[in-house]
């Protein structure tokens, strides 16, 4: 029984010893799996974060530091001159207002424009609605540089040459926003409507109330989509405007760049003032960014 | 693959080019007018001008970068101050290419300047919009001078005797390369290469003496191929280099075009040069590659020489004695001919304001004008008169350089191959150059075979563009 006691005694330390080591390989097992992961998602991060970082580095540096070889990394004297230098010559304070006040007008334009469309293709039945679906598919195709020329005449006619109504018109609706918002509200259950319906609801009561609500995402998605392209936005502006009054930002941006390499840190300067706005929005909805990127990936 | 993504960008650049020529072109067309050079029909309005009462207001285009544009506000300045009778407002359009671009979407709405800043390349184009008055035509009504003018300035815009538009910025291509090393080599710092050859033979001594991996910085650029033609006096392009008549066949597939073409691809492969793009990130990288040691020479236009100067004597390149000479090229009797810019009328603007951009025109040609805008821009100043001013003779005492690009556009006689040729498609023809030289140095097309597909692809660009134009 002595003997016996000490094995007794032993078992279960033996046991919770073994089913301790099971765990702890378990935890070893999991964090090595989480700091591999980590190590590559470093990685992945450091390479798309890299021409942010180099951007701003060379902003910071003069333009023979740029030019030399190897190419310098951690600026030792930063000169934060370019940035206003970069305002200036980029005449980015009126610029960027045009911008924002345009960019505005689009999202705006769009969302409203999206949400209508798509919910009328998605809960309405009315004559070729195939027909006319299959119609705002096709305008995906064309390129906006085959009607660019047709578009200038049209708002040149309309006397908005030259205006902020005459930059945003021509993108307040899309045939890719109607198309998101649709496959988003064919994701609102059948029943929702029904017992909506019961509740007394019509149409634009659902569609505000429940529908877009859940296709929260969806909207969030295609509002920062709409924000990208518009601010990005170079040819038509150009085009449609005949003073600094109405240019916008990626304007000044090229200007900039269309300079002597003993600018270039200026022209640096420029980029990152003018992504900041982007940057600032991306960090603001990034969460229903990413369930907007996955919201349709599992059927529900 | 980046050849086909190339051609996809070009095929999307050429509808829109399409659709905005065919949309200019359309009412002439309905006119039963297919007239190239109708010049002898317009009228330089200048009794309007002087009719006018008050001030005429005149918009003009350009793409003068920071700079230079700065140079210009200051002569625009001078001249609205000097006079009541017009006043400018100047745009910048950016880049030459997006000017051509708004310009050709404007003339289906209407919304154009009164003049327009357009790089050489264009000037066919710029023609077959049918919507700019000659400057021949003032100079007639004018009475105006161009004899105080470089001879191979005029040349260039200058198509079966009608002056197209009135020049206003040149410049030219030169060599640049380190005195410095060139004496580490053993070779004469005052005695740069004239020759292809001996671009090669320097750039081998280089090597093997150990002073740089490379002796020279190659630039693809397709430019170069036409200014080597014309310095060996020989045409680029059929009916004249396009001057007799509308071009339809590429002739650099000689002869000349193919020795060249051999001595890229023979420098190339035994490493003695070095290759950079011209277009995208890297366009600096042979103007670079001096300052940071990996080659001695390169070709680049004298356009860049103040940049260069002033990032050479930033200090942070101690050991870099820049010299600059003229371009080498293949032997033969002939010169290169311009690169740069010109100011077109426009013939929709109602007249007083086409005689009100003729007079800015001929104020930015004026010896004076021309002066300041060289000393303030490195632009080869283009009428003689310009060159003896204080100014320039400043400039050229400080960065002699300079006086390099000038007296080679004085240089050589002058002729159909000089003048330089006019292409309807010059972006189409320049592709095509371009993509030869890339099949031939990084996929091994021989060069014979290289300068055949480039002449070929090159004689398509410009009968799809005939035809388009219906010329």
């Amino acid at each position: 029984m002595t003997l016996d006691a000490p094995a007794v005694a032993g078992t279960p330390r033996a046991i919770s010893s073994t089913a301790l080591e099971t765990r702890m390989a378990g935890h070893r097992g999991r964090t090595w799996g989480h700091v591999g992961r980590y190590a590559l998602l470093s990685v992945l991060a450091f390479v798309v974060l890299f021409p942010l970082y180099i951007t701003v580095v060379n902003s910071l540096l003069t333009p023979e530091q740029i030019a030399s070889r190897p190419p310098t990394f951690f600026p030792t004297n930063p000169d934060w001159s370019t940035y206003s230098r970069a305002w200036t010559n980029g005449h980015f304070g009126q610029y960027m207002l045009n911008s924002f006040v345009v960019t505005t007008i689009i999202v705006a334009g769009q969302l409203v424009t999206a949400i209508l469309a798509g919910y009328a293709f998605a809960f309405l039945d009315f004559p070729f609605k195939r027909t006319l679906f299959v119609a705002f598919l096709a305008t995906l195709m064309v390129p906006f540089e085959v009607t660019i020329i047709q578009n200038l005449t049209t708002v040149t006619n309309l006397g908005l040459y030259n205006t902020y109504a005459g930059l945003a018109v021509p993108f307040l609706a899309t045939g890719f926003g109607a198309f998101l918002m649709r496959q988003a509200f064919l994701g609102v259950p059948q029943d929702l409507m029904d017992a909506a319906s019961l509740d007394g609801y019509g149409h634009w009561r659902f569609m505000v109330r429940v529908a877009v609500p859940l296709a929260r995402p969806a909207v969030a998605a295609l509002g920062v989509f709409a924000f990208l392209t518009a601010w990005n936005q170079y040819l038509w502006p150009l085009l449609v405007t005949k003073d600094d009054e109405f240019r916008t930002v990626q304007i000044g941006l090229k200007q900039l760049r269309n300079t002597s390499i003993d600018q270039v840190n200026v022209t640096f300067a420029g980029v990152v003032i003018a992504v900041i706005p982007l940057v600032v929005l991306l960090l603001v909805f990034q969460k229903q960014l990413v369930r907007g990127l996955t919201a349709g990936a599992v059927k529900g | 693959m980046s050849r086909h993504r190339t051609r996809m960008i070009r095929a999307a650049l050429a509808a829109v080019a399409a659709v905005g020529l065919a949309v200019g072109a359309l009412p002439m067309s309905g006119a039963g007018a297919s007239v190239r050079h109708q010049s002898s029909g317009a009228k330089c309005p200048l009794g309007a001008l002087k009719r006018a009462k008050g001030p005429v207001e005149i918009t003009m285009w350009h793409s003068m970068p920071r700079a230079n544009e700065a140079t210009l506000q200051k002569l625009t300045d001078k001249f609205n101050a000097s006079q009541d009778k017009v006043q400018v407002t100047l745009l910048n359009t950016i880049t030459y290419e997006d000017t051509l671009q708004k310009y050709v979407a404007g003339l289906s709405t209407g919304d154009l300047p009164d003049l327009v800043q357009i790089g050489d390349g264009d000037t066919q184009q710029m023609i077959d919009t049918q919507s700019v008055l000659p400057a021949q035509a003032c100079v007639k009504a004018d009475h105006y001078d161009l004899s105080g003018h470089l001879k191979r300035v005029i040349d260039y815009y200058t198509i079966q005797k009608t002056l197209w538009p009135m020049p206003f910025n040149v410049s030219g291509p030169v060599l640049y390369y380190d005195k410095t090393k060139f004496k580490s080599a053993g070779l004469d710092p005052e005695q740069p290469p004239a020759t292809l050859d001996a671009i090669t033979a320097d750039s081998k001594q280089i090597v093997d003496r150990g002073v740089a991996p490379a002796g020279f910085g190659l630039k693809t650029e397709p430019g170069n191929l036409e200014q080597w033609l014309a310095k060996a006096g020989e045409l680029y392009v059929n009916q004249g280099n396009g001057r007799k008549g509308r071009a339809t066949t590429s002739l650099f597939d000689n002869r000349t075009g193919r020795e060249v073409y051999a001595w890229m691809k023979d420098i190339v492969d035994r490493g003695l040069a070095v290759t950079n793009p011209d277009r995208g990130g890297s366009i600096y990288d042979n103007l670079l590659g001096i300052g940071n040691g990996t080659h001695v020479m390169t070709i680049e236009t004298s356009a860049s020489l103040g940049t260069i100067t002033d990032v050479l004597g930033s200090g942070a390149y101690p050991d870099i004695d820049l010299g600059v000479g003229p371009m080498p090229g293949p032997s033969g009797n002939g010169g290169v001919n311009v690169d740069g810019a010109a100011l077109w009328i426009v013939k929709k603007s109602a007249p007083a304001k086409q005689a009100a951009a003729w007079e800015f025109a001929k104020f930015l040609n004026t010896a004076e004008s021309q002066a300041t805008w060289a000393a303030g821009t490195g632009y080869v100043p283009i009428v003689t008169a310009a060159a003896d001013s204080p100014a320039v003779q400043e400039l050229w005492a400080r960065i002699p350089g300079y006086k390099v690009a000038y007296d080679q556009l004085l240089s050589g006689p002058s002729n159909l191959a000089t003048a330089g040729p006019i292409i309807g498609d010059y972006a189409g023809v320049q592709t095509a150059v371009r993509e030869s030289w890339q099949r031939m140095l990084s996929e091994g097309t021989s060069p014979r075979a290289a300068a055949k597909a480039g002449a070929e692809a090159a004689d398509a660009a410009m009968q799809e563009y005939n035809a388009r134009v219906g010329g």
